[in-house]
């Protein structure tokens, strides 16, 4: 290891509005050298990624790169820095050939005039693949006819290819989660590329939900909690059981959650799922929702958990398994459908899907349900705005007035006429699909005692929690899924929650 | 059999199935690749078993000069397709070329003799135009079907007034004699047809430009992410277009001799219908050089089937309508959560 | 902490009512250029062009709150007034109950199409604009026919005066009424305006997205229909080509409104407005003395601005298509 630091960031942070995901963040990046990062989902992992990468503005601190200092604003700066990232979600253009992908954007070194010689490309794109060890995909396949592994492998050599031509060889490579959709035996080629870049003096920054693999290929590892660099481990002094134990943290604080007023569920079932499946995302899920109780469904992204909770409030289609509200099969096709027979959902992208932006607060609460306010089916808009304003004084919504555009309202009172919104269809069984998500500290705490209060008048919540800390502090019971099954099941009463290790070792 | 598939299907586990999924998505992608191509000579078979005229010299001759407007039109409006918009504005553009052509040339409206520029300024114009039109759609942020539709009916209004509802009959001797050309058999305007289709193959197959427009079409966001200046190839894309409904009105007036508004009126709804047969995309990303002649050919073949039957013109033009409503159900593909505006 | 309601900014203010300004704008200019503009006679041939836009107007002005579009209006309402036109004499008023009936297919045929199989509502509504239009041809045998003078009284009802102003003014206002309800007062109405707004989101909450969207399209062709028949009343004749240029000119009043085009705003009242400005215009223009011909050249300017001006700029992210 080199004496210079490759890459450093000076206390970054990031602000939302009023939400803060992401603190004071120091770390130092030494070249040759591959850096995990790990934390539970929204603990700003990801987040801290796309500003390195010019995806993001930092609100604040600063970077630098190679001892200079460094603002991206753009991914393309960053990568003539020699910064380069892997999404997630892919970013290639499926009906270009893998050449053209590669090379997209940087044509000009294979043309003469005007034109491009295509055999100069391809014949460069073999060499970058060729490098990569991906000796059996064809430079000139289209990326939609590859396999999603492949399009992943195709991806990494882009961004290898990019960044190690800007930098020679003093490359920051930053890794999302690349092994989600690989194979054990690709997984091995990938971590032995990544070796090999290491060994040449580039570094890599890499985030994965399996700590195994973060054990196996890392030198170092940053956990992350709640936006907060919380602990440095050198990787040849951990194993899973200290990382559970950085990664889970704080301990679950029961008056933060309002435990004391979390209800024992009846016995009645009003929801009973059976055998459900969804081609491709889960299968054989089945479990009860009780009246009155708060469910928690538990697992990392892509476990899936988020298409669980969308067939059931319609807004999937299911490919097999059956659905049963207060004994009655029930089989709908759309969201509406769930809604009449008394499942409604709070959505997890607030912004996409939950508020409707241009429209007044008024009309975004009687949404889900106009007949509510209407005098022989003719909606009376003095009452529509009067129950507005019920809700605003129940709920503690602020806002000049029930006219107001709820575009101009911040993240927590959105969220909260979201909430004004489901409570006021009258359904019996809510979907939270993190409820918390983008809110501030003290919207948070009045949602925690709204949920609690809907379990007291009866109402039944299947909630996935922004935080497992969340999850664990407001449920009854957890259900933990994995692969797209469910593989464990906890009784959480509110004198006796169970470990938070347990469950991320079920998750993980 | 089927509970064989059923023990089958439960034996998977999750990331066996979603690489199914993707392998079915492939082959479904495959099935639309070469559908219409196996459509076209099928279509090619069955027509000429119907009716021995149809695969004579004579009719393909003929198709060949009526496929000349569509071709070039097509062409042109392939490049804004791919990049997922639409320029409803070409028949305007071509009947403006073409009348005001016929205006400029020597005719029997005016006294004007203006010979090689007055073909030349009128397909500037008409070029200037579609520049136009794409830079206030990426500036002003409207809607290429509301914009362009705009100005279509801007251009096609200036051009009957530049008339005052009297066609002009060209009097010019090289337009009449071009108009009679033909070169191995087949008529001049195609072979204008068939050279402006090639040279925007090559710019659409061989240039940054080109590849930019799929990767537009394809995945905007990721597009601006590799750094292609979006704006810029859209803008490119409308000048394209409507370089190719100037070029499509000087042939047009090659072709009827008679300057008149209406020259553009009904040319580029088949258009859109052939290119969607052939494979294109209305939400962008899918076509090509090879979707384009296909499409077209399968649209002219029909077109002359139904003639020969002895089909009423207006009912074709109600056919086309269903046509293109069947093929772009048929292309696209949705989802229950898929937003249609 | 209270947030600064933008709604109550001057800006604002301004840019929300834009609309009337224009139209007192376009008024005053015409009143100024001809003092005969604002006269009884004036206009009482003006409220004769506007009784037929007004319907169409106001049926697309719901497709449009709802972020989609409907280029077929024109064509139905060609088909609409060559059916009327031709056949009023042997069915008598039952025509107007088969022509409404006929614009309520039309739109569920749009309407299913969009909602059901999703696809595009320009192009499915461009491709009904072909057959309807290739329709009103064929059934009218190409031509415009007068209905025969000693036949004439059965529709001449329509154009006679009451209180000042032909009866189809006032059927016209009546039915603007049932529109301003259908917007303020019914489930149909505001579920309109939730998926204009935010299609995804009104779904989740439950609003039933493929059957509002359905109903807005027939809602369109109806109007359409109805503006159809008034033309074939007013004009006592069947025009298969009379749909040809009004898409535009209803496109553009709903636009002077200044209704977002991207969906979600806009009000009857507002497109009301734009209806009236847009035949100030061009009554205008021909008091002027304009060649006529320069309406589409007018209209198509006035379209773009209008857009342009009453497009939130917003969300610069967002990809325009």
């Amino acid at each position: 290891m080199s004496s210079e630091a490759l890459f450093t960031t000076h206390d970054i942070g990031k602000v939302y509005g009023t939400n803060t995901v992401l603190q004071d963040i120091n770390i130092r990046v030494w070249p040759g050298e591959i850096v995990g990062l790990i934390g539970e989902n929204g603990a700003g992992k990801s987040t801290l990624l796309k500003i390195i990468a010019g995806v993001e503005e930092p609100s604040m601190g600063t970077m630098q790169m190679n001892g200079q200092n460094f603002r991206a604003g753009s991914m393309l700066n960053a990568n003539e820095s020699g910064i380069g990232m892997v999404f997630q979600e892919q970013s290639l253009i499926n009906n270009l050939t893998v050449a053209q992908n590669i090379f997209l954007g940087r044509e000009k070194q294979f043309s003469k005039g005007n034109f491009i010689i295509w055999s100069k490309m391809n014949a460069a794109a073999r060499n970058v693949l060729n490098a990569m060890g991906l000796e059996d995909i064809s430079e000139k396949a289209k990326v939609r006819d590859l396999s999603f592994a492949m399009r992943q492998m195709v991806e990494i050599a882009k961004v290898f290819d990019i960044v190690s031509a800007a930098s020679n060889n003093h490359a920051l490579i930053l890794l999302d989660e690349p092994t989600t959709v690989l194979s054990d035996e690709e997984m091995v080629v990938l971590f032995d590329k990544i070796r090999q870049m290491k060994q040449r003096g580039n570094a890599i920054i890499f985030i994965s939900h399996r700590l195994q693999e973060v054990l196996e290929i890392t030198d170092r590892i940053y956990v992350f909690k709640d936006g907060k660099l919380t602990a440095e481990v050198e990787t040849q002094h951990a194993d899973e059981a200290i990382l559970y134990e950085k990664m889970v943290g704080r301990e679950t604080n029961s008056e933060y959650f309002v435990s004391d007023r979390q209800t024992v569920p009846a016995q009645e079932a009003v929801l009973e799922v059976k055998d459900l499946s969804m081609f491709g995302s889960f299968k054989n899920v089945s479990f009860n929702l009780y009246k009155g109780e708060v469910l928690g469904l538990c697992g990392v992204e892509g476990s899936g958990k988020e298409d669980v909770c969308a067939v059931l409030c319609g807004d999937q289609a299911k490919t097999h398994g059956a659905i049963k509200v207060h004994q009655r099969k029930v089989d709908f096709k759309s969201p509406s459908d769930a809604r009449d027979v008394g499942i409604i959902s709070v959505p997890k992208n607030r912004r996409e899907d939950g508020i409707i932006d241009i429209l007044s607060l008024a009309e975004n609460i009687s949404v889900a349900n106009y007949q509510k306010n209407a005098v022989y089916r003719l909606i009376s808009n003095k009452n529509q705005r009067e129950n507005a304003k019920h809700w605003v004084r129940s709920l503690g919504i602020r806002c000049s007035s029930v006219n107001q555009r709820i575009i101009n309202l911040s993240g927590g009172n959105a969220q909260k006429v979201i909430f004004a919104r489901v409570l006021d269809s009258e359904c019996p069984i809510l979907v939270l699909d993190h409820p918390t998500r983008g809110v501030d500290v003290g919207a948070k705490g009045d949602i925690y005692a709204l949920i609690r209060s809907i379990t007291e008048k009866g109402g039944s919540v299947l909630l996935m929690g922004d935080t497992l800390d969340e999850s664990l502090g407001l449920s009854s019971r957890i259900l933990v899924m994995k692969d797209g099954m469910i593989c464990g099941e906890f009784d959480c009463p509110a004198d006796n929650k169970p470990e938070q290790v347990d469950i991320v070792r079920l998750m993980l | 059999m089927e509970l064989f598939r059923k023990r089958n299907r439960s034996s998977q586990t999750i990331a066996e199935e979603f690489v199914q999924k993707v392998e079915n998505e492939a082959r479904s992608n495959l099935i639309r690749v070469y559908a219409p191509i196996t459509l076209l000579v099928g279509m090619t078979i069955f027509f000429s078993i119907y009716d021995s005229h149809f695969f004579s010299l004579k009719n393909i001759l003929n198709i060949l000069q009526q496929m000349a407007v569509p071709l070039i039109l097509a062409t042109g409006l392939s490049f804004v397709l791919l990049i997922g918009r639409i320029d409803l504005s070409v028949e305007g553009v071509m009947g403006f070329v073409g009348s005001f052509m016929a205006l400029l040339i020597l005719n029997d409206r005016n006294a004007n003799d203006f010979g090689f520029w007055g073909v030349l300024i009128p397909i500037a114009i008409g070029i200037f135009y579609g520049l136009i039109t794409g830079i206030l759609h990426v500036k002003l942020r409207i809607a290429s079907f509301i914009i362009t539709f705009a100005t279509g009916t801007i251009i096609k209004g200036i051009a009957i007034l530049l008339y005052d509802s009297r066609a002009a009959r060209v009097q010019e001797q090289w337009m009449t004699d071009w108009s009679m050309m033909s070169f191995l058999g087949i008529p001049l305007i195609t072979w204008i047809a068939v050279a402006f289709f090639l040279v925007c193959s090559i710019i659409l197959n061989y240039t940054a430009f080109g590849r930019a427009v799929y990767a537009i079409g394809d995945n905007e966001a990721a597009a601006r992410a590799s750094g292609i200046n979006v704006e810029r190839v859209t803008v490119k894309a409308f000048v394209i277009s409507s370089t190719a409904a100037a070029l499509a009105g000087f042939v047009a007036l090659i072709r009827l001799k008679f300057g008149q508004a209406s020259l553009g009126d009904d040319q580029m709804f088949p258009c859109i219908t052939a290119l969607v047969i052939g494979g294109a995309s209305l939400s962008g990303g899918r076509g090509g050089t090879l979707q384009t002649i296909v499409g077209i050919l399968i649209y002219m073949e029909l077109l002359n089937f139904l003639t020969i039957i002895g089909v009423d013109a207006n009912y074709k033009k109600a056919l086309q309508g269903i046509i293109i409503i069947v093929a772009v159900a048929l292309t696209l593909s949705r989802g229950r959560k898929t937003i249609a505006k | 902490m209270w947030k600064r309601d933008g709604d109550f900014s001057l800006n604002e203010l301004f840019k929300r009512n834009s609309f009337i300004l224009s139209a007192v704008l376009i008024i005053g200019v015409f009143s100024v250029i001809n003092p005969k503009f604002l006269s009884l006679y004036s206009l009482q041939n003006m409220s004769l062009e506007i009784a037929p836009l007004l319907p169409m107007a106001c049926g697309i002005g719901f497709v449009l709150y709802s972020g989609s579009i409907d280029l077929s209006i024109g064509a139905v309402a060609s088909v609409a007034c060559v059916i009327a036109g031709t056949y009023v004499t042997e069915t008598g008023h039952w025509i107007i109950l088969y022509m409404v009936l006929f614009g309520v297919v039309a739109g569920l045929i749009n309407g299913s199409l969009i909602a059901v199989l999703k696809l595009p509502s320009f192009i499915v509504t461009l491709c009904a604009q072909s057959v309807w239009r290739a329709m009103a041809i064929i059934i009218s045998k190409g031509s415009s026919n007068t209905i025969p003078i000693k036949q004439r009284w059965i529709v001449n009802w329509a154009t006679d005066k009451f209180l000042d102003f032909p009866v189809i003014l006032w059927i016209s206002l009546a039915l603007v009424i049932l529109c301003l309800v259908i917007e303020r007062k019914t489930e149909l109405g505001k579920s309109i305006f939730a998926i204009g707004a935010n299609e995804k989101a009104a779904r989740l909450a439950g609003v039933h997205t493929i059957k509002i969207k359905i109903l807005t399209f027939v809602l369109c062709s109806t109007g359409a229909a109805i503006g159809g028949i008034m033309y074939a009343y007013k004009l006592k004749s069947s025009v298969p080509t009379i749909g040809d240029n009004l898409y535009m000119m209803a496109i553009s009043s709903v636009a002077l409104g200044g209704t977002l085009f991207s969906g979600g705003s806009g009000s009857v009242l507002r497109t009301l407005i734009g209806v009236i400005s847009v035949m100030a215009i061009s009554s205008g223009m021909n008091m002027a003395g304009v060649n006529p011909l320069w309406k589409d050249v007018v209209f198509g300017c006035v379209l773009i601005a209008a857009v342009a001006i009453n497009s939130e700029k917003g969300g610069r992210s967002l990809i325009i298509k």
